[in-house]
Formats: C-alpha cells, structure tokens, sequence
C-alpha cells in the first residue's frame, strides 16, 4: 500500500495540533441559550479558552471557573462548585444550564461532581432558587485523555443524554453538525431549507456572529433552546455529519430511543455533499430538489476551470479535526491533487477502523502518511530534514509558522484561524464551501506564484 | 507649621506620589529604608550640604533624591527660595506624612508579610 | 475614599472590598482595594493561573531555550501563540512550544520516564538550543513527579546541556502572579551564579522585569547601549538564558515591571548587594528621568541628557499634535498588573487624556496603592474584575477608549466603546520615545475612527446625513479645534516606519573610552 498509516513515534509533542478535552466541552456549550460552564479546575483553562475562541471568532464568550487554589488541590474543591453556582445563579438571572466540566486537576483529585450536582439540586436549589429551572451537568473531560475533540463529542452527548426525553414524535430531523463555525451552520440551513426538511440544529451558533447595535450589549450567545435539546428524542431520524464530533450523541439517540441514524459523511467536497443529501432523502423520504441540482451545477462549473488546469498534482498536507482532515483529503483527491501527508491530532483508536482511512489506504495511488496522535513536528521535520515537498498545507493557525518559515502557501480552515479576517463566516461545507475552499486555494497558489514569480505570467490569460 | 507651609508640602508630597516608585517598595521595612534614603539625601541636596554616596545603596538614594531635587525646582520656584531650617521643618514634615501614607497607615495587607 | 459597589455584585458583597472610587482630597489610607486574594468562584473572573504566569508571562519570553511543560497537551497548546514577545533570534520561543503529553496511563504510573524521553528527544530535534526550562503543570504536581531529579539526570547524561526546572502548577496561588513569584525565585535559586560573564565595560546593568512585547526591550538596550552600558541581561524578553545565569555580576538592577520581577531584584540585593533601581519605559518625562537616574549612578548623565535631548527634539511635534486631539478624552486603563501605574499618570500629562478607571486582574495591593496614586481623582479602582462589572463600569462611566486584553475588548466593542490592547499593543513598540508616539498615535487612529462613528448611529430612528460621503480623522479631530492649533507649523502626524525594529538589528554603537585601565 502507498498509503500507510502510523502513530508519532516520539514521546513527546513538539507544537501540538489540538488542545485537551475540557476546551471542546466549553465550545459545545456556548452553543446554548441561558447556558455558562463552569469548569472545574485551574483558571487557565477557562482564560485560555476564552481567549482562544475570541481570537477565532472575533467575539466573547461568557464561561466561568470553579478558581481550584492550592488549598482546593490538596483537601479537594467540590465546594468552590457549590459556590460558583450560587454565585453565577445570583448574577445571571436567565442562565438555566450549568455544565460541570472537569479538568486534570479535579479529575486527579478526584472531585465528585456528580455528587456537587446531587448535593445542590437537592440543598442550594431547592432553598434559594424554588421555582427557578436550573439544570447542572456533570461532565467528564479529563485533560490527559482524548483530546478538545473527544471532549466536544463527549459533552454534546451528555447534553443530549440531559435533556432528551421521548414524548411525541415531533417529525424533525436532529443534525448534529459538529465543530463548525457560523458561516456552516447558514449553509447546512439552506441545504435544509431547500429539501424542506424540518430540522433541530446542534448547535444553532450561526448567532456567534452578533452585530453592533446602535445601542444595548449584543454579546454574542448560542441558540439552542433546552426544548431543542429536549426533543432531540422525538425525532424522526438523526443525521450526525461528523463521526468523532457528535458521533457519541447520536448513538446515545439511536439506541436509546430507537431513532433512524445515519453518520457521516462530513459535506466536504462534492462527493460528500451528494452523499450528505442522500443520506438526508433517505431519513426524510424528501426529494433532492432542482435547485440544488443547479446549485451544484455552479459549484461543478466554477470547479472545472480549477482542477486539471491548476490543482492537478500538486502536493498537500492536511491537519486539524479528523473529520475535517479526511474529508478535506477525499476533496483534495477529486480535485486531482495529492494529499501527502494527513495529520491527526490524536490517539484516537478508531481511526483505524475508520472506513475513509480504509479507503484511502487501499486506493490513493501516490505516497501518502496519515499520522495520529501526530503534531507539528511531523509536518516540520518532513519538510526540515526528510525530503518532504509541498504545493499547499491545509490547516488551522496553529501551524502558521510552518508555512511562513518554509515558504509553502496555506490555506486556513478549521479551529482556531485567528490569523485571517472573517473565515468563520464562510461555509467548507455544502457546495457553496466547496466553491469556497477551492477557489481559496486556488487563490492563495496564484498569489504565491506571483511572490515567487513562478510561472506568474500564466495567469495573463485564464 | 503654618498653612503656606503645609501647602507648599502637599505639592511636594503629591509630587512624589505621581511620579515616583521608589516609595512603594513591598514591604515596610523596605519602605522605611527607602524613605529615609531617598528623603534624607534630597534634603541634604537641597540644603547644599555634602552627601554620602559610598554604597550602591546610597548611590541609588542619591540618584532617585537628586532627580527629584532638580523636579522640585523646576517645578516649584519657590523652593529655591527656602531657607536651610525651613527646607528641613518641610522636608520633615513630609517624611512624616509618606510614612504615614506607605507605611503606618497603609492599608496594603501584604506589607508586613515575611514572604514575598 | 469611598468604597464602590457595583450593583452587579451586591449579591456578593466582599466583593465590595475590591473597588474604590478615588475621592478629592482622599487618601490611600482611606481605603484600598483588596488585592491577590482567592478568587470568588463564578463571577467570570480574567484570571488566569500561576503556570501561565511562569511560564508563558516570565519563562517563554527567554528566546533560546526549549520551553517544556510537563503535563497533558492543554496547557502548552492554550499559552502559545498568543502574545507578542518577539526576539532577534527569529522567534523561536514564539515558534517552538513543548509538551511532555502526559496521558491517563502516566497519570496512573507516573510520568517521570515519559519526561526523560520528553527532554532527550527534543534537545534530538534541535541540536543548536543546549538549554531548557521544564514547567510543572497542576497533573504532574499532583502524581508527584520529581522534575529536579530527572533535569539532573539528564544533565548528568549530557554535559553540554543545561535545564531550569519552574515548578508553579496551575493552582499554586490566586492569579497568574502566584507564578510570576515561583519562577523568579526559582530562578536565582537554580541558576545565578553558575556562569561568570565577560565583563565588557565599566558599567554593567541586568534590566529586569522587561518583557520584549514588539520590541520594548530592543528600544530601551539601545539607549543604554548608546549610553556604553553593557546590558548582562534582560529579565526575561529577549533575554538570553545563560546571560541570565550572569545576573549576579551586574552593578544595577534596573527594574521595570516591578509587579512580575521584583522578587529576583530583592533577592539579587540580598544575595550580591546589587541595589535595585525602578523605572518607567512609558512616556517621555519618565522614560528621560529613568535614563537619567541610570546615567548618574554611572556617573554618565551627559550621555543620557544627549540621548534625552535627541529624542524629544524628533519626536515632541509629533506627541503633542496627538495631545491637541486627545485631551480630555475618557480612559479606562483595565491592563494586567504593572501597566496601570506605568501609564496612569503619564497618559494624562503627555496625551491629554483623563484615566476614569484603573483596574488590574492579577495586581498586589502596591500596584493598587501606585495606581491609585497616579490617577486622577473621581477614578474608579477595580481589583480582580469580572465581566458584568466591567460592563457596568462601562456603562456608568462611558469611556472614550478601553486599553485592556482582546477578549474584554471585544466586550467593549459590542457596547461601541473603541479598544486597544494593553497587553500586545496594537501597533508597538510602545516603548521609547518613537513608541509613545505611536501609543498616541494607535489611540487616536481608535477613537477617531469614522468606522466608530458610524456605529453610534441608527439609521432607523437617526438622520442620517447623505452630504457626507466620508470622513477621516482628522476630519473628526480637528472639527473642534482652534485655527492656531490645527494649523500648528512645529506640530505633525507620527512619521515613524511600520517596523522600527529593523533600524536597530545590527546597529553599530559608538565606543566609549575605557574608565579605568583593564576594565575591559
């Protein structure tokens, strides 16, 4: 096989990839209406985290700390949780879900904070706040297991695994986006629309991109309701786009409420997005309409005047979510282009049992490495000191300097693009993202071909 | 001390507590020996009388004290004026109240700590 | 000096300890706000935690080192990337940041042998760095693992290396500034005095507590280096880690942020007799003072008043023509720890400007008892902020411009109040003479933004003016001011490069004559 697949051989990571599990539980929540975290442990996993999406999303985010000090680590700190309840109760009169995230520190200690909620629910809230809707999750993300994308799965299934409770069958389709931003969440809408298909979004986040108003605080919030939540049970079916960001929650749905499920695959690409509507007549019984037929035909055509002509064989190397990573890869292969390189920030021990990485591994034609549990110094140390030659790196700003130093044009996407203005705005999924990454990339090749004045003069005509 | 007097101290006082640090070390001790260097040297300096500037220490009073001497007379015209037993009634009186301010009756919890 | 309440936190009234509105006529022994105290959990705090302060505020600014933290991937991964600390060795404690990736099993059985595999490999993967620094983090602090004993280990192995080991896990205090105390101390415990220097000068300086954010410390070492000082060290921007283990030969401490490195300064003095100097690198009249204060313990104040004058000559007119604009603008001046009492003061005389709030996330009560001193009265003071009251304090007091981190900012922005970052600048150095121009500069260009101007309006209630197809800055500054002051002829617009920096990389000094014979 060309295609081989291997772990980091290295102990230890040099620039990681990804950051831990209690960063992803803190995304999924503020994709919440009424909904502050409260995460358990040291300051800097919340001050962080905050600071991380707010560089990606250019907005702030409302997310609390427990503030676990010395004496907490050593005695253990499940009342510093009582306080902070209280006190955010207090203080934000219209938050009703209060997830409990954990980190390395109360997980070590060994903090129950399942017993917190107990001891709360049935002391603090039923004496100080009768009457007032108040639901604390617990929710388990150690910072040494996994990584921020096995948290966000975690956590959008423990909500989920909350909240969801069968009453009526409501006709609507759950889709469980995964981590994407805004700009997805508009278009994965229009897709819906278009089929006319009836659908709970997790999570509606297409709000995160707030305005500035003439007057009042328009601090950005998340959306989706608790009955969003709640009737995630009655559904007709359940779509989950991305197997390892809310694969768990669909699951927990399917075998517990007996719902029509289907995973995958994430819409990146045509193909994926083809597959993505069929995988949605199928659950819903609607048809594919015209219009997307024609919406497609305009991604097609603005696709074709890119691919033999500028993508053909040139070599690219991909890193982020797996999810995004794989799909990005299949697109890249339809786009003639040759992924050499995927890296997978994680240790993950479904990937390899993960049929795209199957797929890939028995039909990718050139020589190709997928890497887990990999980092940045996999990327680097090929391109340093192994040969490695790249057309175009795929990934997250994390990895910037990579491109800077080496001279490999980059085209940002996914989490976190800090060092681009306004990406969250724009789709990768659908077809209107499949446009949008290509002509991206095409984009960001021809303005390196003029730095580098590579052939620069071809572009006199196209 | 007479009105005139205690206001001419005041516009020195606020001065240093503008523009200074080197009243606002982290402890009181500290603090004292700051003051009394500081303080001492620039009264010495305003006063024509020889100053000690032996020890790096002293050295560092000297310079903080003569830096803030030259912003006195810039500053104020008046303190040129003054004469050798008023220098030192206002230059006392304003010891007094930065100590007071820094030190005595501080509120700053962490000055007597033993820890840094 | 009364006591503040914010109607926000009467829920929580010792937090009533934390605020305090600077009164006329009152003093500091009236009242203070309390200070680095266990934070109230849940009140949205912007605190972060004693590793980040060692590690990413005081360790990672040292640019030839390999920064390795012990601990799950987080902690590294969410402390890099996100300041502006650069350094004339291409950045590499900026590109390079190192986690041992301590896993669940490691959690159970320990993560010593990991770390020694950690610390051999990445010395492997770049030969030319022979120093580290390995930070604890809250996991390994917990399991227990002796980071010393396998730093010695290791070096015992590899002579040629040499590693310092912080041990300041995320919990270990209040703030960030619990850090900040561990790893200076830790510091000359480890390593000063394990290296003697090359003397090459008669006057030689550790300046400490500087942190290279877009260049400051390159700025400030070309004056002392004009001045024919030798700079052994700097603490920590910029600075070089075996420069460092020299501190202990200098003749001077000169101290900038007094709230991250004095403890190393205290302790140089008790240790080695150096006495310690504070200064101010913002603003023209503190920054002269200070290069003066350093010239006459030399006794070379002649070369700083020549720099003094140099300076101000060039870059008063350009100064000034931003105080004509600025004056009487509100600030609230919310930074970490040092910047309020760095700027407090001189931002009203030198830029016009009328500070209304100081506040500080991470400050002792000394920052507070500065702070407070230097701001102007009817201030609001605020210790260890939290999100619904720095709304509220925004609301009541409707600032100009917010100098303060990027996430509040983007707070300020929702509520149509401009920003600038106080920890990262905007566009720095912001140190210097040509930096506080810029200051100036990156200020006005934020509150005389026509872009701002048009999110005051609401084009649905608002006239909205259509003879007006665009505005400029000026347009918006100069609108109210006299026909003498906007037409100044000895006032102009910062005319400083983009990048200052690229002047003073490889810049030649002039030499000095030596003071005593052999002092070099």
């Amino acid at each position: 096989m060309l295609c081989e697949l291997k772990e980091r051989e290295r102990a230890g990571i040099i620039n990681p990839i990804f950051t831990c599990q209690p960063c992803g539980a803190q995304f999924a929540s503020i994709g919440i209406k009424d909904c502050i975290g409260i995460v358990h442990g040291g300051q800097g996993c919340v001050m962080f985290v905050r600071l991380l999406i707010s560089q990606h999303l250019k907005e702030s985010f409302e997310i609390a700390s427990s503030s676990v000090h010395e004496s907490g680590a050593v005695f253990g700190a499940c009342g510093r949780v009582e306080e902070a309840v209280d006190v955010l109760l207090m203080r934000y009169p219209d938050v009703k879900v209060v997830p409990i995230i954990s980190t390395c520190l109360t997980e070590v200690i060994g903090d129950d904070i399942e017993g917190v909620a107990r001891k709360l629910n049935e002391g603090l809230l039923a004496e100080k706040y009768p009457g007032r809707e108040v639901h604390l999750i617990p929710i388990h993300t150690p910072s040494f297991v996994g990584s921020m994308i096995s948290g966000y799965d975690i956590a959008v299934r423990d909500f989920v695994k909350y909240f969801a409770k069968k009453t009526e069958p409501n006709g609507k389709l759950n889709l469980i986006t995964g981590w994407v931003n805004p700009g997805d969440v508009t278009a994965l809408k229009h897709l819906l629309r278009e089929m006319d298909i009836d659908a709970t979004v997790l999570f509606e986040i297409e709000s995160f991109d707030s305005p500035v108003m003439p007057d009042g605080n328009h601090v950005s919030h998340g959306s989706t309701t608790i009955e969003d939540l709640t009737g995630t049970a009655n559904a007709q079916a359940t779509l989950a786009l991305n197997r390892y960001e809310g694969g768990k929650a669909a699951e927990y749905l399917a075998t517990e409420f007996d719902i029509p499920t289907l995973v995958g695959p994430t819409p990146i690409g045509i193909r994926n997005t083809d597959a993505f509507l069929k995988n949605l007549k199928t659950l819903t019984g609607k048809p594919i309409p015209q219009s997307l037929v024609r919406e497609r035909g305009q991604a097609l055509d603005a696709l074709t005047d890119l691919t033999h002509m500028f993508f053909a064989d040139k070599r690219v190397a991909i890193y982020g979510a797996p999810d995004l990573a794989i799909s990005l890869a299949e697109f890249c292969l339809d786009l003639e282009m040759k992924p050499k390189l995927l890296l997978l920030g994680d240790d993950n021990s479904g990937y390899q049992h993960d049929p795209r990485i199957k797929a890939l591994q028995q039909n990718v034609g050139h020589e190709m490495e997928i890497v887990t549990n990999a980092d940045f110094w996999e990327l680097e140390d090929r391109i340093k000191n192994k040969g490695l030659e790249l057309d175009l790196i795929l990934g997250h700003s994390k990895g910037r300097f990579i491109s800077i130093d080496y001279n490999i044009p980059m085209v940002r996407v996914g989490f976190p693009t800090y060092d681009r203005a306004g990406l969250h705005r724009h789709p990768v999924v659908g077809y209107a993202g499949a446009t949008w990454l290509a002509e991206q990339m095409a984009n960001t090749l021809f303005a390196d071909m003029e730095h580098k004045h590579n052939k620069e003069w071809i572009l006199n005509v196209w | 001390m007479d009105d005139l007097m205690k206001d001419r101290m005041d516009q020195l006082l606020d001065h240093i507590m503008k523009k200074c640090l080197w009243q606002f070390h982290s402890r009181s001790w500290d603090r004292k020996v700051q003051n009394e260097g500081v303080l001492s040297k620039a009264t010495q300096l305003l006063c024509g009388e020889p100053v000690d500037t032996s020890t790096p220490l002293a050295k560092c009073h000297w310079v903080d004290a003569l830096c803030l001497v030259n912003d006195y007379k810039r500053r104020f015209a008046w303190v040129s004026q003054l004469k050798p037993d008023e220098i030192k009634e206002i230059m006392q009186a304003l010891h007094e109240r930065l100590d007071h301010l820094t030190i005595t009756g501080s509120l700053n919890l962490e000055l007597n700590d033993q820890h840094y | 000096m009364p006591y503040h309440e914010f109607k926000c936190s009467t829920c929580i009234p010792e937090r009533k300890n934390h605020a305090v509105i600077k009164g006329p006529g009152e003093d500091l022994t009236m009242a203070l706000p309390a200070g680095y105290l266990s934070t109230i959990p849940g009140t949205i705090s912007e605190r972060g935690c004693a590793y980040c302060g060692a590690k990413h505020v005081i360790g990672s600014p040292m640019k030839d080192v390999i920064h390795l933290s012990h601990g799950p991937v987080g902690c590294t991964y969410d402390t890099w990337q996100t300041k502006r600390y650069i350094s004339d060795n291409d950045n590499f404690q900026l590109k390079y940041t190192f986690a041992s990736d301590m896993k669940e099993k490691h959690v159970v059985f320990g993560a010593e042998k990991l770390l020694k595999s950690n610390i051999i490999e990445a010395f492997k993967a770049f030969p030319n760095i022979k120093r580290m620094t390995i930070y604890q983090t809250c996991a390994s602090a917990l399991i227990g693992d002796d980071l010393n004993a396998i730093a010695q280990e290791v070096m015992d192995e590899m002579p040629e290396v040499d590693i310092f080991v912080c041990n300041s896990p995320g919990f270990a205090g209040p703030s960030q500034s619990g850090g900040h105390h561990k790893i200076n101390i830790a510091w000359i415990n480890q390593k000063v005095g394990t290296i003697e220097p090359k003397i090459t000068g008669d006057y030689v300086i550790n300046y400490v507590g500087e942190y290279n954010i877009q260049g400051d410390q390159e700025v400030m070492c070309d004056f002392f280096k004009r001045m024919g000082i030798q700079v052994l060290s700097t603490f920590t921007g910029n600075g070089s880690y075996d420069d460092l283990r020299a501190m202990h030969k200098a003749q001077l401490n000169v101290l900038e942020c007094a709230r991250s490195a004095e403890y190393i300064c205290n302790e140089l003095r008790v240790r080695y007799g150096i006495p310690r100097l504070d200064i101010d690198g913002f603003g023209f009249e503190p920054l002269a003072n200070s290069l003066r204060k350093v010239g006459l313990f030399f006794g070379i104040e002649d070369r700083a008043e020549a720099i003094i004058a140099e300076e101000t000559a060039r870059w008063k007119p350009e100064l000034d023509w931003y105080k004509e604009r600025l004056k009487g603008k509100k600030v609230c001046l919310w930074p970490g720890g040092s910047k309020l009492w760095h700027w407090a003061h001189v931002i009203h005389d030198e830029m016009g400007l009328d500070v209304v709030s100081v506040y500080t996330k991470f400050g002792h009560q000394g920052d507070m008892e500065k702070g407070i001193s230097r701001c102007e009265e009817g201030a609001l003071a605020i210790d260890d902020p939290n999100e619904l009251e720095g709304l509220e304090a925004m609301e009541m007091l409707k600032p100009d411009i917010i100098l303060t981190g990027k996430r509040p900012g983007e707070v300020a922005k929702k509520i149509r109040v401009p920003y600038l970052n106080a920890h990262a600048y905007h566009n720095g150095p912001w140190k210097g003479w040509e930096g506080w121009v810029r200051f100036a500069r990156d200020i006005y260009n934020a509150i005389y933004s026509p872009i701002h101007k048009l999110t005051l309006l609401d084009i649905a209630a608002d006239e909205i003016a259509t003879d007006t197809t665009f505005e400029t800055q000026v347009m918006l500054s100069d609108a109210a001011l006299s026909e003498e002051t906007r037409n100044a002829a000895d006032l102009r617009q910062f005319t400083g490069q983009f990048d200052g920096l690229k002047s003073l990389r490889g810049k030649t000094y002039p030499e000095f004559e030596a003071k005593t014979a052999g002092a070099a």
